[in-house]
């Protein structure tokens, strides 16, 4: 096969197959309820005990208190990941919190937090 | 020797069925809401991933290429090109994968390569495609050295594992349930390979195989999708990323980082290199036996079912 058609090929069914989807509707992130939270960090860190969860507003993130310390569980696309909260950075984005990871897999993740929620995450992000 | 021989890259030639392919599956799943799930942007990054390792094959292709000329020109044994020496090629080539996989995830110098296509939540025909961009830095094709020298032509171990790519494609799917017992018992099927996509502790490091299933029968690597334990896709820890490079190279990153930390030994270096994923010189990280060994600790009803036969729990 000429490499232009391979090409051609390649980038247009590429291109239709996304439009295909999203026009599908299969571009919603996923939305967290508490136990779904608890659940997804449980499936993360199964050997967790998971003490307290807090949801955000959205319900895009939750911030949750384990026995070994704060993490965070978050919408990615229609499934969740999660880390925990050891070795990062926040930045106040205005609308919310931005979380720097220092890890080459969970480059950021921008929160939407009003204004209540904002101090109130930054508190139990920090706690030890 | 050097006399030549040609044959269609196969892979180049089922890009318009594995597009086609695709789009039914989809359409499947749309129309009978059932049969398994696509996400666009994890979609599109494993189109992208599949469309590097094409672009990776063209750009490295000549490595492997050379070295397994240079085999074919030391070796006196040439089987010829019959239907009979392409089959029996086929066959032992499906053997020189359940290795080369198995090693993928039981290196991590081979992982590093291997996990990008693990690292999708979804198990759909576009996993398939997210494949390795970094496969000639592992330097597994000496595993195919073996077949070379045994008088297969360079081109045919090519073609034959083209075909193998190819079989492997249509097995990436949820909508196609258990088939007859016949063909699950000889063939790699959707079922047996949903297990090997698990990053539930049963399914961790099981059915290695490309084609033929009995690899893993054999070298006791079989697991059967299990009704209780229904398949979670994906990664032990998940990648929170949807970009191809952090994708393609996120572990080659981090193993480099690993060896190049201060204060280590010669052997904890190739330890982090050369050791299972998850090993690490202090302990502080799990290998998949491990995970194994402590959902036995927290299930104990499990001991001995599939995927944890000589599995023990970590003492007390």
């Amino acid at each position: 096969m000429p490499l232009s058609v391979l090409v051609s090929l390649v980038v247009v069914g590429i291109a239709g197959i996304a439009l295909l989807l999203h026009l599908a509707g299969r571009s919603k992130r996923c939305v967290l309820t508490r136990e779904d939270a608890e659940a997804a960090w449980q499936r993360h860190f199964p050997g967790d005990i998971v003490e307290q969860v807090t949801v955000a507003r959205d319900g895009h993130a939750a911030l949750v208190l384990t026995h070994l310390g704060p993490g965070l569980v978050w919408a990615f696309g229609a499934d969740t990941v999660a880390r925990r909260l050891e070795d990062f950075d926040l930045i106040d984005t205005g609308d919310g919190l931005r979380v720097e990871f220092h890890d080459f897999t969970a480059s950021s993740v921008s929160l939407v937090l009003d204004d209540f929620e904002r101090p109130h995450w930054r508190n139990l992000m920090r706690a030890p | 020797m050097t006399d030549m021989l040609t044959y269609p890259d196969v892979v180049q030639l089922a890009v318009p069925g594995f597009v086609a392919l695709i789009l039914a599956e989809f359409l499947w799943i749309a129309w009978s809401g059932r049969g398994g799930r696509y996400e666009t942007r994890d979609a599109v990054t494993s189109l992208l991933m599949g469309a590097g390792n094409v672009a990776a094959g063209i750009a490295l292709g000549f490595v492997a290429w050379g070295f397994f000329m240079l085999l074919w020109r030391l070796t006196p044994l040439n089987l010829g090109p019959a239907w009979w020496v392409v089959v029996l090629c086929f066959v032992l080539d499906d053997l020189r994968y359940y290795w080369v996989h198995r090693f993928g995830h039981r290196i991590r110098w081979v992982w590093a390569s291997h996990v990008n296509h693990h690292s999708s939540q979804h198990y759909n025909l576009t996993t398939a495609l997210r494949q390795t961009w970094t496969g000639t830095f592992t330097l597994m094709m000496v595993v195919r050295a073996p077949l070379i020298l045994l008088g297969f032509h360079p081109a045919m171990v090519l073609f034959c594992g083209g075909l193998n790519l190819i079989y492997q494609f249509w097995i990436h799917t949820e909508a196609i349930g258990k088939l007859p017992r016949w063909i699950e018992a000889v063939m790699n099927t959707p079922s047996h390979h949903r297990a090997h996509h698990g990053r539930n502790p049963p399914y961790l490091d099981c059915n290695f195989s490309g084609v033929f299933i009995v690899w893993d029968r054999m070298f006791g690597t079989f697991v059967p999708e299990l009704d209780k334990d229904r398949v979670d896709y994906g990664l032990v820890h998940n990648l929170a990323t949807f970009n191809p490079l952090r994708v393609a190279f996120h572990e080659w990153v981090g193993l480099f980082r690993d060896i190049a930390r201060p204060g280590l030994t010669l052997r904890q270096r190739l330890g982090y290199a050369l050791g299972p994923p998850g090993y690490s010189h202090d302990g502080s990280r799990d290998t998949s036996a491990r995970i194994k060994a402590q959902h036995l600790a927290r299930h104990p009803e499990d001991a001995g079912t599939p995927g944890f036969e000589g599995v023990r729990p970590p003492a007390e």
